[in-house]
C-alpha cells in the first residue's frame, strides 16, 4: 500500500536555486534554507505527482527502495511535499535504514541540511541594551536582539 | 508622540536621505538630534549617504522622539522599537538599525554582515556576527598589508564583486574591553580598497580558545548555508540574495575553520589565501 504512494515535491512558497550537484530551497513561509545534496534532489525532482514510491525505487536499481523512504523522510520532516508521506520502514529504524543503506549503496545517502534564517535585529552591530539598567556585567541580558545573551559593561560580550 | 508619516512631514525637525537606492525620512522633536544623527549617518553609510528632498515619498521612516521625562524614544515607519536613557547608546542602536534597513533593502545590492580585505586584488570575506572578533581579525590582516573594504559589511553586486564600505573601523579594547572607537585604516598605516573586487576566497571562522587552523573546503551549497545567516536581505530579497550567493559561490571558494588570536592566525590566513584563492 505504501509503495504505491505518489509523492509530489512541493512548488508553493519555495525559492529554488540550483547549484552544481546540490539544490538550495528557500522556505517563504517558515524562513528556513534547505540545501539537498544530489541523492535528495534527484528524488526531489522525481517526486512529480505520477512516479510512486516503487517507481522512485526502480530509478535506482533493484534493493534502493530504503534509500527513496531514507528520501521521503528527510523531504517529509523539511515540508518538501505537498503532503506528508505515510513512512514505511519495514519494521526497522531509521537508524538501521541509514547503516544498511550506507554499507550496501554506492549511492550517497539523501542529506537535506537545514537552518532558519535570522531575522535582521539579530545581525545589529551594537547591543539592544539601551538603558543602564539593562546591561549588567556577567548576568545574562534577555533583551530580544541580545547578540550574546550576556552583558558587559556597557555591551554584550561573547 | 508623532506616529505617521503624515505628522513626521508636518514637522521641519527631519532630513530625507537616500542610501543604495533606499529612501529613508528621519525625523525628531528637537532639531539637534536630527542634525547629530544627521552627521552619524554620514559617517555610518560612507560615499552612500545622499541628502535628497523632502518631498521625495520615502519608504522607510524613523522618528526620535525626546519625552519630559528625558527618554529618547525610536519609531519605525510608526511603530514603537525602543526607548533609552543614554544617549550615546540610543543613537549607536538606531545607527544600526538605519544601517540594516538599508542593507535588508538595498537595491541591486546584497549586504553580508563580514569583514572584508582585498590581498593581490582578489577579495577575502570573513562573515561573522558583532562581537565575535571580526574588526580585530580584518585589523590584524591590513596590519599585514591586506587591503582594506570594510569591518563591517560586504557588499556584493548581481555579479558576486564586493564593493567597499570604508568606515573607521570600530575598535574594541583601547581604552577598554568593550569601549568602542572609531579608527581610520589610515592611522594604522593601512590603505582602503576604491573600486569592485573580485572575490577569491569567502571564509567562515570563528574565535575558539583552542583552535585549530585546518580549513576544509566546502561545497557551494554547503558554504552558502553557512553564509545564510550573515545575508541581510534574505528574508526580503530571497530570490536575488540566493542569486548573487550562488555567484558568489561560482567565483570564490568557500572555507570553514576556527582559529585562536587574531593577531597569531592572520599571516596563516593570509597565505592559504595566497596558496588557494
Amino acid at each position: 500500500m505504501n509503495k504505491t504512494q505518489i509523492p509530489m515535491a512541493r512548488k508553493d512558497g519555495l525559492v529554488v536555486q540550483e547549484m552544481p550537484d546540490e539544490l538550495l530551497v528557500y522556505d517563504l513561509d517558515t524562513n528556513k534554507a534547505h540545501c539537498l545534496n544530489q541523492t535528495a534532489l534527484n528524488v526531489w525532482k522525481a517526486c512529480d505527482g505520477k512516479n510512486n514510491i516503487a517507481d522512485l525505487a526502480r530509478m535506482y536499481g533493484s534493493g534502493n527502495e530504503d534509500l527513496i523512504w531514507l528520501a521521503i523522510d528527510q523531504l517529509n520532516e523539511n515540508d518538501l511535499l505537498e503532503k506528508e508521506s505515510e513512512l514505511d520502514f519495514n519494521g526497522r529504524t531509521r537508524r538501521d535504514l541509514i547503516k544498511k543503506v550506507g554499507f550496501a549503496s554506492v549511492i550517497a545517502l539523501p542529506v537535506v541540511a537545514s537552518l532558519t534564517a535570522p531575522s535582521s535585529i539579530l545581525a545589529v552591530g551594537s547591543c539592544a541594551c539601551t538603558a543602564n539598567s539593562d546591561c549588567v556585567a556577567g548576568t545574562p541580558n534577555a533583551n530580544a536582539g541580545c547578540p550574546t545573551g550576556s552583558c558587559g559593561a556597557t555591551a554584550c560580550v561573547a | 508622540m508623532i506616529k505617521s508619516r503624515e505628522n513626521i512631514l508636518n514637522t521641519d525637525k527631519f532630513f530625507t536621505f537616500e542610501s543604495f537606492g533606499v529612501v529613508i525620512r528621519i525625523g525628531a522633536t528637537i532639531s539637534k538630534h536630527s542634525e547629530k544623527f544627521k552627521q552619524m549617518l554620514k559617517l555610518a553609510l560612507p560615499e552612500n549617504f545622499k541628502l535628497v528632498d523632502n518631498q521625495i515619498s520615502a519608504e522607510h521612516t524613523f522618528f526620535i522622539e525626546y519625552t519630559s521625562a528625558k527618554i529618547l524614544k525610536m519609531f519605525q515607519n510608526g511603530e514603537y522599537i525602543k526607548e533609552a536613557d543614554s544617549e550615546l547608546r540610543f543613537f549607536n542602536y538606531l545607527e544600526s538599525v538605519v544601517r540594516l534597513t538599508v542593507g535588508e533593502h538595498a537595491k541591486a545590492k546584497l549586504f553580508l554582515h563580514a569583514g572584508v580585505v582585498a590581498i593581490n586584488g582578489r577579495a577575502l570575506i570573513i562573515p561573522a556576527k558583532s562581537f565575535r572578533g571580526k574588526t580585530t581579525l580584518v585589523k590584524e590582516l591590513v596590519l599585514r598589508g591586506a587591503v582594506y573594504y570594510s569591518d563591517e559589511y560586504a557588499i556584493l553586486d548581481e555579479n558576486g564583486l564586493v564593493y567597499p564600505f570604508p568606515k573607521t573601523l570600530s575598535v574594541r579594547g583601547i581604552t577598554d574591553e568593550y569601549q568602542q572607537l572609531e579608527v581610520s585604516v589610515e592611522s594604522l598605516g593601512g590603505k582602503a580598497g576604491s573600486g569592485p573586487c573580485p572575490v577569491g576566497m569567502v571564509l567562515i571562522t570563528e574565535y575558539s580558545a583552542d583552535a585549530v587552523w585546518q580549513p576544509q573546503r566546502l561545497s557551494a551549497g554547503a558554504g552558502i548555508m553557512e553564509i545564510i545567516p550573515h545575508t541581510l536581505a534574505i528574508r526580503k530579497q530571497t530570490k536575488f540574495a540566493l542569486q548573487v550567493l550562488k555567484n558568489l559561490a561560482s567565483r570564490a571558494i568557500i572555507c570553514k575553520s576556527s582559529r585562536g588570536e587574531a593577531c597569531d592566525f592572520a599571516e596563516k590566513i593570509i597565505e592559504f589565501f595566497e596558496e588557494n584563492a
